[in-house]
């Protein structure tokens, strides 16, 4: 098996002065040096193989990009393992450098006062980017991400959207054996989403990239991850596929049902008597609708069994729960799965 | 796991540093105004030392070892020379610690250093096309007396502007690392403002100087900005004192780079990069 990223163990705390808020306590400031030691991640341990693309997610101040930090070498563990590419990043990182591509959401990865293509033309003497690779990234961003119309223009010009779509660009220009993709669909709207996602997709198919996706729109992660890791308070809550984590974390299924024909109050008590002692709740709107929700304890299928048994169903779709109700609900419980 | 990653070629990070350098200068270009406001403030700045050293001497015509028309030249080239060697890599570093962006920076195959250096030749080419026509105005008026005696002269002077390069760049990149441990890097710029001011030479050639001050001067790198190119250019200091003031400035110039990578790798073990 070929590893791109290992850790065993990770851990980062940071020293913290404390201090209160107003003016007079910040010139107390100056004569304390009392400091408290946060930790940000504590004893996270995963790896990752060559060309897979994992979710990392988790409540903001988890410790995702604490994580990315560590694991491209500009911040040192304060303990644990950490391997990327076979390296120890924070002691190989100019090494390292040339086989990764990252972004940081927000933060432009590109010079701010000139335009992108002056940019890509700087990274590719700086990478020193083959020219067959060259000319595939290169026409594969403009046209996937659709740059070509803001090319020329400088960077500091263009908007929020346009400036990311750059900067992704710009990281995966070098065709990197690991990108670090830090939040690079925030503030996008719906369209530029999906192109960034495509986009992402096509660069691992042709190279075989690792991605390693931090993110709070799950439908990044359910368009281009198959893995997910999910953080909670700097520790790994989940480690495991995408199809694993709905079953372990989502408790129920919801069955719409419609019927050929009102209900009668009869048929009503009948369906409530067969399905109420296995925690079922049958959710009526008006005569013709209803919606049942199954915890997972329940069999689904004896339940649609019931239904079927108990009403003239016209129509019925079982629905499991999606990933992003899910991972809110975990966020909401504090890490607490119902698991 | 592999460990077979790809190290840079020297012609890549050749290629790399003069590509980044060169973008530099053209991130600079922008703000074309601003730059060259910028210029003719601090040339209004240095007129008046021009003006108070002209007063003096027609109080006192021998104030120092220096006569009126040497000064005169020394303070013009002066001027020309901190022009030159006046880097924007201080200010331009606080504002990415400030905003995290500093993490990108240290991302790059160049490695940190090479990095700051490139950015900081492209800062030093703009100020010297600006310097240029300048130079030309300062020949009009003071006349041939900013010009080199000896072609000799010449070449000593631009070796040492080379070497008072990278003695300011050692000096900015300490700025640099201090900025990262204080996360705020103002008040150790205008401190060492304060110093280049005094010390460089910048003001009048430190010969002219109380003897303690003249001192203490020796003992900083500060005058190997810009007081010894300009007393080469100007055969001040001549090929006899070559070795020895190109030697001095090459041991600044090293000490400072070495010691700038050493405090770098001590930081990087306990910074943090701002922002999530």
């Amino acid at each position: 098996m070929d590893i791109a990223i290992a850790t065993e163990g990770l851990e980062k705390a940071y020293q913290r002065r404390k201090r209160q808020n107003g003016f007079w306590a910040g010139m107390r400031s100056y004569f304390s040096f009392e400091s408290e030691a946060v930790a940000a991640v504590s004893g996270v341990s995963f790896t990752i193989r060559r060309g897979e693309s994992v979710g990392l997610i988790g409540e903001n101040g988890a410790g995702k990009s604490t994580i990315v930090k560590m694991l491209t070498g500009i911040l040192v563990p304060t303990g644990g393992r950490v391997e990327t590419l076979g390296v120890v990043p924070w002691k190989s990182r100019r090494k390292l450098a040339q086989s990764i591509g990252v972004v940081f959401g927000q933060k432009p990865q590109i010079l701010w006062d000139i335009p992108a293509r002056a940019s890509f033309e700087l990274l590719k003497a700086m990478y020193a980017i083959p020219d067959e690779v060259y000319r595939f990234t290169y026409d594969e961003a403009v046209e996937r991400l659709e740059l070509g119309e803001f090319l020329d223009t400088p960077v500091r010009l263009l908007s929020l959207g346009q400036r990311m779509r750059c900067d992704l660009a710009a990281c995966l220009l070098h065709a990197p054996a690991v990108a670090f993709l830090d939040e690079p669909t925030i503030g996008l709207d719906v369209l530029v989403k999906e192109r960034v996602r495509e986009h992402l997709v096509e660069m691992r198919r042709r190279f075989g990239t690792t991605i390693l996706l931090t993110t709070h729109d799950l439908k990044d992660i359910s368009a281009t991850c198959e893995r997910l890791l999910v953080l909670d308070r700097g520790k790994l809550l989940y480690d495991g596929s995408r199809e694993g984590f709905q079953a372990r974390f989502a408790d129920e299924r919801t069955l719409h049902v419609e019927l050929d024909g009102g209900a009668n109050d009869e048929a009503k008590r009948a369906l409530d008597g067969e399905l109420l002692s296995d925690g079922v709740t049958v959710v009526w709107d008006g005569d013709r609708r209803l919606r049942v929700d199954c915890p997972r304890a329940a069999s689904a299928p004896k339940v649609t069994a019931a239904v079927l048994r108990s009403l003239p169903v016209r129509d019925l779709t079982l629905q499991g729960v999606e990933l992003d109700a899910i991972v809110s609900r975990l966020y909401r419980n504090g890490g607490k799965g119902t698991a | 796991m592999s460990t077979a990653l790809p190290v840079p070629s020297a012609s890549q990070l050749l290629s790399g540093f003069g590509a980044l350098a060169f973008r530099t200068a053209e991130s600079k270009l922008t703000y074309r105004l601003a730059t060259v406001l910028s210029l003719i403030a601090s040339g209004f700045a240095y007129c008046v030392y021009l003006l108070v050293w002209l007063a003096v001497y027609r109080e006192n015509p021998n104030p120092g070892p220096i006569g009126r028309g040497a000064m005169t030249a020394y303070l013009v080239v002066a001027f020309m020379v901190n022009a030159i060697l006046t880097l924007s890599l201080e200010f331009r570093f606080i504002q990415r610690v400030r905003m995290g962006l500093v993490g990108i920076d240290l991302l790059r195959p160049l490695g940190f250093l090479p990095f700051q250096m490139a950015q900081g030749v492209g800062d030093a080419l703009v100020n010297l096309v600006f310097v240029v026509p300048i130079f030309g105005v300062g020949l009009f008026f003071v006349g041939g007396s900013l010009m080199p005696p000896t072609a000799g002269a010449a070449v000593l002077g631009a070796v040492s502007l080379l070497l008072g390069f990278v003695v300011n760049f050692g000096v900015s990149y300490l700025i640099v690392q201090a900025s990262f441990v204080l996360q705020s890097g103002y008040g150790v710029i205008f401190t060492r403002a304060a110093l280049h001011q005094i010390f460089s030479g910048l003001a009048a050639p430190l010969v002219m100087f109380p003897d303690g001050l003249r001192a203490a001067a020796t003992f900083l790198p500060f005058r190997h900005v810009v007081e010894t190119p300009v007393r080469f250019w100007l055969g001040m200091a001549g090929p006899s004192e070559a070795p020895l003031l190109l030697a001095e400035q090459a041991a600044w110039a090293v000490s400072l780079l070495f010691l700038g990578e050493l405090v770098f790798r001590s930081v990087m073990r306990r910074h943090q990069v701002q922002g999530g």
